[in-house]
């Protein structure tokens, strides 16, 4: 027995570049649509649909999603060109990335776009001990001053080193590996999947009986 | 989703989306409560049992003549079903991630007990054990129950060993589900049977 799910139609009124290689669309949010901060909905536009992280808190009248241009991508092309009034269609909320207070120290872990759920969690109230944010350049800590108040120690990672005298030089993992003293923490890692395997591999190495939550990127 | 929803995977759909993430390499795997445990957990093993009923009922459904979309239906019900029960056994006592899961309903077990008196009441008495066997689509309901057995008996183990906590009413449901489980299986096998015109093999004294 399938059930067919609600589509919302929207569209975009707001849309503007990050960076160089991201970009931030607001969309119109349904009067109806609620979600939890981590949440993400499948926004489909023309035949091309996939899904995306809200990077806007439950409390925000529009929805905002973080999106890296990728020239390969359809839908990421398409939407990067599109303009603003133009419509689209989603489903959702979907996924289970949500904050899951506990005992333990909460540590934020994202690359690239992944800071998306972790902003909407910042802007809801909810706060990790540390959130890393691994980007290749500082011209990509899109989301910096808002989160550097919000989300307790915000460290961004440069990857690309000697950048930045303010940042971490290394990845997300180099600065796990060096910085944090030991125990038993409640990760949450959103990105590349390979940082996810890395990170993965060091809390069972160097964090073990800590917690694992992910959502993973291309 | 052939990773099962309570497993700690990815949602993103996208051509350059690889599969596979290389964070259970090493013999270790993501509860869905966030916990890392070795493969061979308790609750691995039941879900890992789970999912290969439920793959097991996908061979049964594939085995059934198409216009039976009553059976189909059933137990394309009885999959979705056997997702919401592999995220229970997915996550630990206390878990802030119980939030997330899926009551498992009265509903769904009243649901298998119709269906068993219904097909039972179209089905001749049994006077004889059965072989396991007969019609394809009759062997695989058949593999399906011995395995939902199995499955049933692992969760009996993670429902023994966790303490007492939040999941366990939820986990003695998903027990009364599995068993009532067992039971339509195998008059689903009989079933099969009788529609494809064959009696189920009786067993005989050497």
């Amino acid at each position: 027995m399938t059930t067919s799910e609600k589509v919302y139609p929207t569209e975009i009124i707001d849309h503007r570049w990050l960076s160089k290689k991201t970009f931030e669309i607001k969309l119109h949010r349904p009067a109806a649509f609620n979600f939890k901060p981590g949440q993400l909905i499948s926004l489909k536009y023309k035949n091309d649909d996939r899904d995306y992280s809200l990077a806007s808190s439950p409390d925000e009248s529009e929805l905002r999603l973080c999106i890296r241009y990728v020239k390969e991508g359809l839908l990421s092309r398409a939407l990067g060109d599109a303009v603003t009034g133009t419509g689209l269609t989603f489903c959702g909320p979907h996924g289970y990335f949500t904050f899951k207070p506990s005992a333990r120290v909460p540590i934020w872990v994202a690359t690239g776009t992944g800071i998306a759920p972790f902003r909407s969690m910042a802007c809801s109230g909810m706060a990790a001990a540390y959130l890393l944010h691994g980007v290749d350049t500082s011209s990509e800590l899109y989301y910096a001053e808002e989160l550097q108040p919000a989300a307790g120690n915000y460290i961004p990672c440069l990857s690309q080193s000697g950048q930045s005298p303010t940042a971490f030089n290394g990845r997300v993992t180099d600065y796990l590996q060096k910085q944090l003293p030991p125990g038993n923490y409640d990760f949450y890692l959103c990105g590349r999947r390979e940082m996810i395997r890395d990170v993965t591999m060091l809390v069972d190495d160097q964090f073990e009986g800590s917690f694992i939550y992910t959502e993973t990127f291309y | 989703m052939a990773r099962g929803a309570w497993q700690a995977a990815g949602n993103r759909k996208d051509k350059t989306m690889k599969i596979y993430t290389g964070t259970g390499d090493r013999g270790k795997t993501s509860l869905f409560s966030g916990e890392r445990v070795t493969k061979t957990n308790d609750r691995i093993e039941a879900y890992g049992d789970l999912d290969e009923l439920n793959s097991i009922i996908g061979a049964l459904i594939a085995s059934l003549p198409v216009d039976r979309v009553d059976l189909i239906g059933e137990l394309q019900q009885i999959q979705s079903d056997i997702f919401i029960i592999g995220a229970w056994l997915a996550t630990t006592a206390n878990s802030p991630a119980i939030d997330a899961l899926e009551e498992i309903k009265d509903t769904q077990i009243n649901f298998l007990e119709k269906a068993i008196d219904r097909l039972d009441n179209q089905l001749p008495n049994l006077k004889n054990f059965i072989l396991p066997g007969g019609h394809s689509s009759a062997a695989w309901a058949h593999v399906a129950r011995s395995v939902c057995r199995r499955t049933e008996r692992h969760a009996v183990r993670v429902l023994k060993e966790s303490d007492t906590d939040a999941s366990t009413p939820e986990l003695e449901k998903a027990l009364i589900y599995l068993n009532r489980l067992s039971d339509y299986l195998f008059v689903m096998a009989r079933e099969c049977n009788r529609l494809h015109g064959l009696s189920d093999i009786t067993w005989k004294k050497s």
